[in-house]
Formats: structure tokens, sequence, C-alpha cells
């Protein structure tokens, strides 16, 4: 090692670093290094601290069900830019313990959570072990491989009753007054009421006895059905008068779990699915799954259809961001006028995603390999339009608008205020990390597709606060249109796919982790595939989900009006969230 | 008193509360067709030619609507705060003139129900009755978000109760009169909104909090609150807060255009009185459409930035220009 390089610009080589408590992951298709459970925290404290792996990205488990094991697979990055550093902990099923990483990197708290939740793995010294998508009561830990759901049918799709012969009955049709849940052993619904409840409003920090005016603390549950929450998402408060003292998200109402029914699924099904997480950018989210899909399948698109896939993910961030920000005025109180200004750009972003693919929603366009079907000229020709002309004119239009209004400002400026330190421990991403002072795009740290190639700045601002996570769509928005402009210009004739389509893809044994700036952060899915058509295991890492870690940060010591802000400046979707 | 003069104000009454109950239905049209514009939108059109039957639609889904009491309220509150809401607002414009005396059938008639020598007081204490209905129904409904809302208007509406005071003195010092009809008469020539634009300003600010329209509907702030004060109600009582909200907004468009911008007076009213309540009318529309185009453009004041405006920079502004009013008038008129 030279004097010249520093530590944190060396990617280490951890075998040297701990010659007897981490071994490389030998496995075919996979990679990183397994470290010892007792280790853990030893290990990711120095590559923390010395190593600049500041930023954790993706904590999950995988139910190794023939092997015996269950594994937690952690994914560091450096907020610096570079590949990740793929940490592993393998555990016998029986006991699936590991050290909790939290009182590193606080934003391991909900991931931590939801792989206890759904694979039933301890994390030791978790400041809140609960439950977090499911209910309470709810008995067994779903993605175990050995757990049934009430209608099981059979272990992959397609089932045999619905194809290839076309005879279709579902199991629910077998017992048609039965229940579709399962209870746990004693336990009566009638007479149950949740104890989540009492134990969010225990933890809940109340105005100090000290406190001379001895003012009473007002818990208010904001949500679920709440008209600011942008869906069934639950803030529980604590008020002293209209201070926040602190506050517990509650999420999960609308859990579908979409990482067991991935399971299920084949490769190819899984597509459309992931158009339902963030259904406002379903193909940013098509996008991170082909990635990681074809990491796995070692493809590679042709040179048009990456060129088309960057020209849909931009269009994508383009009206995420204006919606966005059209809804964050909506919860400032501007009586939907900026929010509907916003959806007249989206609806033509949109006719132009219903040309390419069918669909203005889910629009299911990615394909491993490629897109699809070709965008024809004419659709060119219309984005070629909107990107010159039309939708820069509106960024300024808005800019000219909202920036400068003084309501917005005094609402805004100096209001929910994230520091960098907070934002990277969080594991914030996307415009909440970037608003915060760090320039961390996954566009420009790790660059995916044709991204190298493009001539874009990664917009950064440095308050942290909600004007600046506003300011900071603008500058994205206009970023974009950037990218855009050199896309439709320099897009070259050619093939849209390697290779033939087909429905059923051969993913060779391995895993993969794929991830994309989304519009709202980093989205990622870490793919684990056993050579069968299904995948064995099927994780996003949701960044709205992630996200919401720092909401607590930010709403400490801010009003109720602001909170509901705060929230908006996040820009959640609870399809992504709750999953 | 003859039984002609007594069934002249019976007549007039009704048709003061007539009117403004159809107001607040058309008031309700005319604000949704204006902001659908303003959003680029069309608004309602389907109810009759332009939508103009849909308020009668909205009304008759709201009647057959089920009435629901929640089961931790207090019964006799919530049923009577709808109530105490908007009865003063149907009573408040009683002493705003319409016009002047017009003779129908060899009758000399007055177009105003009557003309107190007190009218601006009687405004000013029948405006803050209102505030008990809504702090009332916050309380009465046993629920957070409402007693939040009801704690937030009462406050709101007691703080800017003073500047809306405040800025009717400079009108009552150049008229030196504390009845409407004279103050009307003291702008034949020349409105009050041009010696007093302090005085405007604030009754404009003022009456904006006052009956909870944007940027200050802090009480009902649908984003943080739901609903505010009236989350709890449905059907009929429901309306009746809509009711008292829009109708306080036509009073306040019918004060200020009194008190400021001349009420009925305009040309040629002296030749033919059944002017008067034309451009009284076209006042009022003026005026309400600057409210719904205010409620249109802007995002809500912070609760706490609100209070801080109405104590720190429009009570003091509307002390000194009641002081420098007084001064003028001393000099000048002296």
């Amino acid at each position: 090692m030279s004097e010249a390089v520093p530590r944190i610009a060396q990617i280490p080589n951890l075998v040297d670093l701990f010659p007897d408590k981490v071994q490389p992951d030998t496995r075919p298709g996979y990679q990183g290094y397994l470290v010892g459970r007792e280790h853990l925290l030893e290990v990711v404290q120095r590559l923390r601290d010395e190593y600049g792996y500041d930023y954790l990205s993706s904590v999950t488990g995988v139910d190794y069900l023939p092997e015996g094991k269950m594994e937690v697979v952690y994914h560091l990055y450096k907020t610096l830019g570079g590949p990740a550093l793929v940490l592993k902990v393998q555990m016998p099923r029986e006991d699936p313990r590991v050290p909790s990483l939290v009182p590193l990197y606080r934003g391991a708290e909900f991931q931590e959570r939801e792989a206890w939740d759904l694979l039933g793995i301890r994390f030791e010294g978790h400041p809140d072990l609960r439950r977090i998508l499911m209910w309470e009561g709810f008995a067994g830990f779903p993605l175990r491989k050995d757990w049934r759901e009430p209608y099981f049918e059979e272990e992959a799709k397609p089932f045999k009753s619905r194809w290839p012969e076309g005879f279709v009955f579902r199991a629910e049709d077998r017992n048609p007054f039965g229940d579709n849940v399962q209870y746990p052993p004693g336990f009566d619904p009638e007479t149950w009421t949740p104890p989540d409840d009492e134990a969010i409003y225990r933890v809940l920090k109340r105005a100090s006895e000290e406190d001379d005016l001895h003012a009473d603390t007002l818990v208010v549950n904001l949500g679920p059905q709440h008209p600011s929450t942008h869906g069934v998402f639950r803030m529980v408060v604590s008020l002293s008068e209209e201070t926040i003292l602190d506050l517990k998200p509650v999420m999960g109402y609308l859990h579908r779990n979409h990482e067991k029914i991935g399971e299920r699924n084949t490769f190819l099904q899984n597509m459309p699915f992931t158009d339902r997480l963030d259904y406002l950018c379903s193909m940013s989210n098509n996008f991170g799954y082909a990635l990681a899909v074809e990491k796995l399948m070692g493809v590679k698109p042709p040179e048009r259809a990456e060129y088309i896939r960057v020209m849909m993910a931009e269009l994508t961030r383009f009206l995420n961001h204006i919606f966005a920000i059209g809804f964050l005025l909506n919860d400032l109180g501007a009586y939907f006028t900026p929010a509907l200004y916003a959806i007249e750009e989206r609806e033509l972003i949109l006719d132009i995603f219903e040309a390419v693919s069918g669909s203005r929603m889910m629009c299911n366009y990615f394909r491993f390999g490629g897109v699809a079907r070709d965008v024809s000229p004419d659709i060119l020709e219309k984005v070629r339009r909107l990107v010159y002309d039309r939708l820069p004119r509106k960024v300024d239009e808005m800019d000219e608008f909202l920036t400068r209004n003084e309501i917005v400002r005094e609402r805004c400026e100096g209001v929910g205020v994230l520091t960098a330190e907070q934002a990277i421990a969080n594991s914030a991403s996307g415009p909440v990390l970037r608003a915060s002072g760090v320039p961390y795009d996954v566009r420009r740290a790790e660059p995916y597709s044709i991204y190298d190639r493009l001539e874009f700045d990664v917009a950064v601002r440095y308050h942290g606060d909600i004007y600046d996570r506003y300011l900071i769509r603008l500058d994205e928005m206009r970023q974009s249109l950037r990218i855009l402009q050199q896309v439709v210009r320099d897009i070259p004739e050619g093939p849209i796919m390697t290779g033939k389509p087909q429905y059923q893809v051969r993913v060779p044994p391995g895993e993969a982790y794929g991830r994309v700036e989304g519009p709202k952060g980093e989205l990622g899915f870490y793919v684990v595939s056993n050579g069968k058509p299904n995948p064995w295991r099927y994780h996003v890492r949701a960044p709205s989900f992630i996200n919401l870690t720092s909401l607590v940060d930010m709403a400490r010591g801010a009003k109720v009006a602001d909170v509901v802000a705060i929230l908006g400046s996040i820009d959640i979707v609870l399809g992504e969230v709750d999953r | 008193m003859d039984a002609g003069l007594f069934w002249e104000w019976v007549i007039k009454s009704l048709i003061i509360v007539l009117m403004l109950t159809a107001g607040f239905a058309y008031a309700t049209l005319y604000e949704r067709r204006v902001i659908a514009r303003i959003q680029v939108r069309i608004g309602p059109n389907r109810a009759g030619p332009f939508g103009l039957l849909q308020p009668v639609a909205d009304g008759i889904k709201l009647i057959f609507k089920e009435e629901l009491t929640p089961a931790g309220a207090d019964k006799v509150l919530f049923f009577l705060a709808p109530i105490i809401t908007v009865l003063p607002s149907l009573v408040i414009t009683a002493v705003v003139p319409w016009g002047d005396t017009v003779v129908i059938g060899g009758r000399v008639i007055r177009l105003y129900l009557t003309d107190i020598n007190v009218g601006i007081l009687y405004i000013l204490a029948v405006a803050s009755i209102s505030v008990y209905g809504i702090v009332l129904a916050g309380w009465a409904s046993n629920n957070k978000y409402a007693l939040l809302g009801g704690l937030r208007s009462t406050a709101q509406m007691i703080s800017y109760e003073l500047a809306l005071g405040l800025s009717f003195v400079g009108p009552i010092l150049l008229a030196g009169s504390l009845s409407l009809m004279d103050i009307i008469n003291a702008q034949k020539h020349l409105w009050f909104v041009v010696l007093q634009p302090a005085a405007f300003l604030l009754y404009f600010l003022a009456s904006l909090a006052e009956v909870n329209r944007a940027p200050f509907d802090m009480p009902e702030a649908e984003q943080e609150l739901t609903a505010g004060y009236h989350a709890e109600y449905s059907g009929m009582k429901f309306a009746l807060f809509f009711m008292a909200e829009y109708i306080k907004m036509i009073a306040v468009a019918m004060i200020g255009a009194s008190l400021f911008l001349g009420g009925f007076m305009g040309p040629f009213v002296d030749r033919f009185p059944w002017l008067g309540p034309v451009y009284l009318f076209l006042k009022v529309a003026v005026w309400l459409f600057v409210m719904i185009w205010l409620r249109a453009t802007l995002p809500r004041i912070r609760y706490d930035r609100l209070m801080q405006l109405g104590w720190k920079v429009m009570f003091p502004l509307g002390l000194l220009n009641a002081v420098v009013t007084a001064f003028v008038v001393v000099l000048v008129g002296g």
C-alpha cells in the first residue's frame, strides 16, 4: 500500500484485514464476504470509520431452507461512490440471531424490523424490534420458505390448475366460507385488542415533569385516514400545544407481501408486478428489476434499448418530481392549483408511456435484455417537442410562481432540517439525501446503463430543509431534461432486444443487487436465483420506506402544520412503503 | 306602529334571509367555477344550464345524508353549535343598507331593514358570537382534530377581532357616525378606500381571518386537521357550518363595500334608487372574486405566524391608523 492513496479511497480486502473473522463467499454466482455474527459489529465499525463505508444501503435476510441456514445480507457503500461491499452473516435456522446495526447506522432500523417481521431474524440490540408491516397478532414469519398461506396451492407459478390446460379454479372456491387468515393458537379476534398501540404510546416522549407549566401532552394519530399522509400511513404524534415532541411512524396498512408473491412468480411475471411498488414511477421500478436480473443472466441490452430505457427513466423522474412539487404545495395549503398545473404536464408524459407500452401507469415495458416495444419516430418527435420546448418552459413557470412566494418561503425555509450526517446515517437517498448536501447519485456513483456517457450534473443543495428539498426537485427536473435532450438527439437505430423475447428466461444460480437512482431515491432489487424459473429470494429496497427513517429527525420540534409539509417533502408512495 | 310597517319589516327580513341563503348556495357555485377556471378545469356544469342547479343538487344530497353524532359527543352542544354559528351570520347584515328609499304603490320604502345609530357596534357584537359556535363544535365533538381546530379558531378570531375593530375606526371618524347609512352617505363623492387605504387593507385581511378563508383558513386546515372543528359533522349540520362560512363571506363583503367602497352609491343612484342594490351586488361579487382568487392561489400561513401577524403587525398598525386619522380629522375638520 502506497502512502499516496488514503485509506478511504481503497477497496479493502477483508480477508487480509480480518484474517480469522471473515472469509470470501465462494458459492458460484455469489460475491462478498461471510462474517461470523460475533464479529459483525467490529468488522462493520472498522469499515465505516476507517474505510469510509458510511452508507448502509440494504439489509435483508434470505432463508436457505435446504441448507438449514438463514442469511442476513448487508450492502455497504461509500458516499464517495464506488461499488458495494457485500457482507453476509449466516446462522442456523433454529437460532436466527444477529447483532443489530442500528447503533452504527440508524438507517438499519426499519429494514431490520422488516427482516424480523417477515423472516423472524432477531436483531439483538435493536431499540424497537416490533413487527412493522404485518399486524401484531400475526402467526409465523411469511417469508420463511416453510410458511404457507391459508390458500396455499403450490410453491411456484404457473400453477398447474391454471396452465397449460386452461382449466381455472381458485383455492378459495374449495373452501368458500372458510377463513382466509390463520390465527396463532389461543387467539380470539373478537376479544383481542392490539397491543402495539399501547406500545407505541408508551415509547413516545412526553412533556417533561420538571417543566414549570405542567403542560399536558396530547397524543394525536395523524392517519391512517388522513388527507395529507398520501395514502394509509399513520404518524403517532405527541404534542405540546402545537409543537411536536415525538413521532412514531406506523405503516403496513397497504401490505400485501410483495416479496412472497414475487418469489412465487416467475422472473418475467415479476416485471409487471414491480409496477405496483411505486405506482407513479413504474418505468424506474422496471429498470431496477431488469438490471438485477440481467446481472444474473449476464445479458446486456442493445444500444437503442439502453437509450430508450434512459429516456423512460428520466421522463419518469420528471413526472414524479413535478407531481411531488405540486402536492407539496397542496400540503402547504395551496388549494390544488399547483397540483393541477403539475398534473397537466404529467398527463403529457403519460401519453408517451401509453403510446410505447399501452398503459399509462402500469407500464410493464422493460424486458430482460431490452424493452418490450420499439419507440416509433412520431413518438420520438413528440418527446423531442416536449423536452426541448414545453417542459423547460413549464419548469421555469413553476419556478417563477412558487420559488419566491413569500408564504412558501416562510413555511419551508429552515423547517424540517436534516443534516448531512443524519441523512447518511439514516440511509436517506435521492432528493432527501442530496438536499442535505451529500452529492450522492447512483447514476454517477456507480453508473449503470449509459449514464456514464451522458452529460449532467448531480444536483445538490446544502440546507436540508423543506425549501431545499423543493428546490432540488426543480434542479433535478432541469438535469433530467438535459439528459433527455441528449438522448433524443443521439438515439441510434437498431434492435431493441438481445436475443429472442421469451416467456421463461433461464437465470443461472447466484445473487445480484441491481440498483437505480429512482425519482424517490435509491431503488434496489436483491434477487437470488437457484436456477429454477422462480427467484428464490426477491427483495426490494424501497426508497420511500427507508427515507421515512428521517421523518422523526425532521419533525421533532416542528409544528403540526410542518409535519405534513415535511412528509410531503420526503415524497413517499405507500405502495412502495408497505409493499 | 301601524300594521303596514310591521309587515314591511317581516317582508324585508324574509328577503334578507332568502337572499343570503340563496347567496350562500350560489357563492359555492361561484367559487367552484372560478377556482376551476384558475386551475385549468371546467368545474361543475352538468346540473342545469352552466351548472346553475348544482347548489340544488348539493342541497338535496346533504339533506338526505345520514346525520351521525359521535358516541362520545356532548349531544346538546353538538346539536346547538351549528345553529349558534349560522344565526349571527344571518342577522349581521340587518344593518347594512342596500339602497336609499323607493316608492312602491305610493308608500315610501327604505331599502334597508333598520338603520340603528350604533350599527357598527352591532356588527362587531354579532360577529363575535359566531366564535362560540365554532369552539363549542370543536369541544362537543370529542375529537382531537376538532378540538385543535376549535382552539385555533378561537385564538384566531379573538386576535383578529381587534384589528377588525380598529379598521372600523377610520371610516367612523371620517363620517362622524356609527350608523352605516351615514357612513355611506359620507362617501357620496369620494370612497373611503382612497382616504383610508391602510384601514381598508386591515379590514380586508382581518375579515379573511374572521371568516376563516385562505390563506388564514387555519381552523379547518384540511391538510393538517382533516377538517378542523367540523370534522365530526355530517349531513345538514355540516351544511350549516358551510352556510355560515359563505354567508359570512357575503356579509363581510357587504360591510366592507359599505365602509370603504361607497356601499350602494354609484352613478345615477340618486335618480334611480333601484340601482343601489345592483351596485352593491356588483361590489360584493368583485369582493368575493378576490377572496376566491386568494384561496386558489396562496398556501396557508402557519398558525403561529398568523398570530404574530395579528398581534405584532396588524394590531399596532390599526392603532397607529386610528391615531393618525383622529389627528387629521381634528386638524382639518376642526
